[in-house]
């Protein structure tokens, strides 16, 4: 039975899986899950997905969320097709696991943070915190300064070959430029890192939003939900 | 031996040493002062880009971000102590679901709680109390879809404890421990306190809570 993908056509964490199934060519069915309108918080939502957030997989019964696991899981999973996007050596698994860290921990929280204070809140009734957006900038910029030491070395934050660690900084990475937050272009290794990873074509695929045209079935779930 | 660069008190030095302990490693810790800055010396951040601690240096292999210390010790170390990282694809993928949830539903919350109450006075500095009552206040949904996993489960990946669990504990302690309305968000909750109650009892835990 095909992969089903239940999120929000633009949402971050949904992107995120989209880009790794693109990567590993995995036929996904897409369901859309209205967030604006607050389906994820419906008890036939929340039975799946117990912090009413999108998305989960239903991978034949199995239910998984958490979009970096729904990653690993697909790259391990289908680990003979597409782009190999996890290492096998135990070094190379350590050093992918410290880049995969990096990016929870380094990235994750002050990306996010900007995208709520300059873009997302806004959606949902609320007004951008000036004093944190300011502290969040400066911080940002810190650990970026970080990524262009270790990209100066390496290809990859985990090596020399792409692995899920860089992918998973793509769609927080397009919000902030899109808002208007260059913080790549004037970091020379951060800069040609991010080009590489986000001219890939699975990137380019699900960026706009996942829609008919790339996910294997688009169906509109005509329920309650 | 493991020769881990550290602070003491740190809470991810002590995630590190917690493992060792779990998983009967010898380590030795070298002292990295975070009260001094020593973490920002430019003889750190040539190892450690970002002035954090910790990082190991494991026979010449050197590694950081503790997280990543605890699975590649895990993993070095499968059949020796606890078994903490499952290898059956299944249990493995709930294992990183029950990962991804301690770091993006508990630990960006609790952290900057501990950073304001805990972390800010140490140095000094007034906490911004509106924060810590926004932060609460978002925790406790949070804390409520942990008490309906935890009532079908004994651990956060499924019936036996890994690091998931395991990662909660530094920064859950330093939480737990100032009390009143911040203990109560675990005590509140039956599951969730049985759980709270079990790994923070744990010898290897007891072992470096006040001290790696």
């Amino acid at each position: 039975m095909v992969l089903k993908l239940y999120g929000f056509t633009t949402s971050i964490c949904t992107l995120r899986v989209a880009v790794v199934l693109k990567e590993k060519n995995v036929s996904f069915e897409f369901i859309p899950v209205d967030i604006l309108k607050s389906a994820h918080k419906a008890p036939e939502f929340t039975a799946y997905q117990p912090f009413g957030q999108v998305p989960y997989i239903d991978d034949d019964g199995l239910i998984l969320y958490e979009s970096r696991a729904i990653c690993r899981y697909i790259a391990a999973k289908y680990a003979s097709q597409g782009t190999p996007l996890l290492p096998s050596d135990p070094t190379a698994i350590a050093l992918f696991e410290q880049a995969a860290s990096i990016e929870a921990s380094n990235y994750d929280p002050f990306v996010s943070g900007l995208a709520w204070e300059l873009k997302f809140t806004k959606l949902f009734g609320g007004k951008t915190d000036e004093a944190r957006v300011k502290s969040l900038q400066g911080q940002l910029s810190a650990k970026l300064d970080a990524y262009d030491v270790i990209l100066g070395k390496q290809k990859y934050l985990a090596g020399n070959d792409i692995t899920l660690a860089d992918l998973f900084h793509l769609p927080y990475g397009a919000v902030i430029l899109d808002i208007g937050l260059d913080k790549f272009s004037s970091r020379p290794n951060v800069a040609r890192w991010w080009k590489d990873i986000s001219s890939r074509a699975s990137w380019k695929t699900v960026k706009g939003g996942i829609h008919q045209g790339n996910a294997i079935h688009y169906r509109v779930l005509q329920s309650a939900l | 031996m493991v020769k881990l660069y550290g602070f003491s008190g740190s809470t991810c030095t002590r995630l590190v040493a917690l493992i060792c302990k779990e998983k009967n490693i010898p380590y030795e810790l070298t002292s990295v002062n975070l009260s001094k800055g020593e973490q920002k010396a430019a003889s750190h951040t040539a190892i450690q880009p970002f002035g954090q601690v910790p990082y190991i240096d494991d026979d010449g292999f050197i590694l950081y971000e503790s997280r990543a210390i605890a699975r590649y010790l895990s993993k070095k170390y499968p059949n020796q102590g606890t078994s903490l990282i499952p290898s059956d694809p299944k249990a493995e993928a709930l294992f990183e679901q029950a990962a991804s949830i301690e770091t993006f539903n508990f630990s960006v919350i609790v952290g900057p709680i501990v950073g304001e109450k805990v972390f800010k006075p140490r140095r000094g500095l007034q906490p911004d109390e509106e924060r810590v009552s926004e932060l609460l206040a978002s925790l406790q949904s949070k804390m409520d879809a942990y008490e309906v996993i935890l009532s079908k489960q004994k651990y956060l990946a499924g019936d036996s404890v890994t690091i998931a669990d395991l990662c909660h504990l530094p920064y859950g302690t330093a939480f737990y421990g100032l009390g009143g309305s911040f203990a109560e968000v675990f005590d509140s909750r039956p599951s969730l306190s049985r759980w709270w109650k079990d790994i923070s009892s744990r010898p290897a835990w007891l072992a470096v809570k006040d001290g790696a």
